[in-house]
């Protein structure tokens, strides 16, 4: 199988919040709402992501640290009940997915064919990480479309930034492989906040959001920087100062999923789409997309009437 | 005293998981000693910390009454999943809540289905008390914590113990030296990866095991920089703030290796 492509590109971050906002049935805790300029941004998402048609979705989550190699989720149906560390009081989700195990396999053969330490996740009781499960909910939160889950290697703070965003580079270009050698129409979800100060203890109500600001003003000029760079397809001059951003804004992005997910895209110097930004007990969270569709740098979803095997790939997995 | 004995141990699962490999038989012997030393002292209830439980918004403390199920560990998922079957001091956890509240440090007790239960904690527990004799009062890392304040909310969690009559056991679960390998290994074939890491740990235990708190404290700055200590070796100030800082010497049950990292298991003399 050949021709598989990368339709786009989403930073799509995971702040819990956005799920108890939403009030879902699979999340236990019920919210007044809250943080909607973001949910309304990955609702815009939601829309372009239905009519990319992708055959599956990738996922990089910095909730799935792991020190020995680069890890992919490799069990093919995972479920369970995911409760947030950290916002037990706002996460409690109940989740069911599918995994691509093929194409799990492909990249991690790929990243260790190009030097990298990777490893599949086998075991079937498995915990899947919550930031993989709040990206995935906010951005197509029918299910239903099978997925690959690739942990965050702890490189960029075990060795340098630039040379753990180096591995990142790496996996990037493995996963780009991957897909292409198996056929796919993928879509790319970085699963980061930007600029990451943060409040140290919650409002009363979480969702009050006469609360809710930056916690940081630099970093809140540091995230309008990048992205006002980002709209422009400013793309290597993002790159350049990342470094920088990350120490700065204390950036999230430091974990792998932003260099990650770019470099499978070849950075291409494209405007992003700004879904919308907003800031989550304090910390600054950008819904953008990088339609390599519209770009022209991909192609657009067969028909399905015209799709003949090609439609296959999610069809069969659900 | 209220606490009657105190331990550091690491929280590396495999130890727990593949207890016969050579490298790792010291440790798994010492936690066995350990656990009879643990056993002996009779304590009402341990006060738990571990490094591998992360917290960044407050001071958490579990306040679930029993906690059940099998964790499967997010880097080593091929060894197998480590059930667990915690029981928890839910008295003396809450009243720890709100004294360390008291104390000015924003603190919350958690008590949720299926919570995630960190490895450390897991490790620890079916190692030391593998029938779950002693009820646990678990606290977790907040990363935003220095050593001093680990320390104040370890030595307010004794208080709260003594008002309350209780005897404690004190536990910090936490690594040594920070250096791993970061590819797969022949298990039978780990070790301390930096020799001067392995230096350093040495170094501090020899202090630990004399009880030499004056050299340890001038010095554990430095180890915790140059070893890459896991957590900066806040686990120690959790124990040091629960025995009211002095101890007698100490007892090391074993050191060895956990894929490059150090890992002793210490017991202290009260």
């Amino acid at each position: 199988m050949a021709n598989g492509e990368i339709v786009a590109g989403f930073l799509a971050p995971h702040p819990p919040h956005l799920v108890y906002g939403e009030n879902p049935p699979q999340n236990e805790p019920k919210s007044e709402g809250g943080w909607e300029p973001l949910r309304w941004a990955y609702e815009r998402a939601r829309e372009s992501l239905d009519q990319l048609q992708p055959d599956v979705l990738l996922v990089h989550s910095p909730h799935w640290i792991t020190q020995v190699g680069h890890h992919f989720l490799g069990v093919r149906h995972l479920s369970g009940k995911s409760v947030d560390p950290i916002f037990p009081n706002l996460f409690r989700y109940t989740f069911e997915l599918e995994v691509d195990v093929e194409l799990a396999e492909a990249c991690c053969e790929k990243a260790a064919q190009r030097g990298l330490t990777a490893m599949m996740m086998r075991n079937p009781k498995f915990r899947v990480d919550y930031g993989t499960i709040t990206t995935l909910h906010m951005i197509r939160p029918q299910w239903d479309i099978p997925i690959v889950g690739i942990s965050a290697n702890n490189s960029p703070y075990y060795l340098t930034t630039e040379e753990g965003l180096d591995e990142m580079d790496t996996l990037g270009k493995a996963t780009r492989e991957a897909i292409e050698a198996t056929g796919r129409r993928a879509v790319l979800l970085a699963s980061n906040t930007l600029c990451h100060w943060h409040f140290h203890e919650e409002p009363d109500t979480p969702e009050d959001m006469s609360r809710e600001h930056p916690q940081s003003y630099d970093g809140y000029k540091w995230d309008m920087r990048m992205i006002e760079l980002l709209r422009q397809g400013k793309t290597a001059e993002v790159f350049r100062l990342l470094p920088q951003f990350i120490d700065e804004a204390f950036a999230e992005v430091k974990s792998g999923a932003f260099t990650w997910m770019f470099a499978a895209m070849g950075y291409p110097e494209l405007p992003g789409e700004l879904h919308g930004y907003g800031t989550v007990i304090g910390t600054g969270n950008a819904v953008m997309e990088w339609n390599l569709v519209k770009a022209g740098l991909a192609g657009a979803a067969v028909p399905p009437s015209a799709a003949g095997g090609r439609e296959s790939y999610a069809g069969a997995m659900r | 005293m209220t606490a009657v004995s105190a331990f550091l141990v690491p929280g590396s699962p495999l130890h727990l998981l593949r207890p016969d490999n050579p490298p790792w038989r010291p440790i798994v012997a010492g936690f066995e000693r350990a656990a009879r030393a643990l056993a002996m002292s009779r304590p009402d209830a341990v006060l738990l910390y571990s490094t591998q439980w992360i917290a960044v918004l407050d001071a958490l403390w579990q306040a679930r009454p029993r906690l059940t199920g099998a964790h499967v560990d997010e880097n080593w998922h091929d060894l197998g999943d480590m059930a667990f079957d915690i029981r928890v001091d839910t008295d003396l956890a809450e009243a720890c809540v709100n004294a360390v509240k008291a104390a000015g440090i924003s603190s919350k007790s958690v008590d949720y289905d299926q919570f995630p239960i960190d490895s450390g904690t897991i490790v620890a527990t079916r190692l030391l008390d593998p029938d779950s004799r002693f009820p646990l009062v678990i606290a977790a890392n907040n990363l935003y914590h220095d050593a001093a304040t680990t320390m104040r909310m370890a030595e307010i969690a004794t208080a709260t113990a003594r008002v309350q009559n209780k005897k404690v056991a004190v536990v910090g679960v936490g690594g040594l030296s920070g250096t791993v390998f970061r590819e797969p290994i022949a298990i039978a074939e780990d070790r301390v990866a930096a020799e001067k890491d392995d230096s350093w740990n040495r170094r501090i235990l020899r202090l630990l095991e004399k009880g030499e708190t004056g050299r340890l404290d001038a010095e554990v700055d430095d180890y915790a920089r140059e070893a890459r200590v896991d957590m900066g070796f806040k686990h120690l100030a959790w124990i040091r703030g629960a025995i009211g800082g002095r101890f007698f010497g100490a007892r090391v049950h074993g050191y060895g290796p956990a894929h490059g990292a150090g890992a002793a298991v210490i017991e202290f003399r009260l």
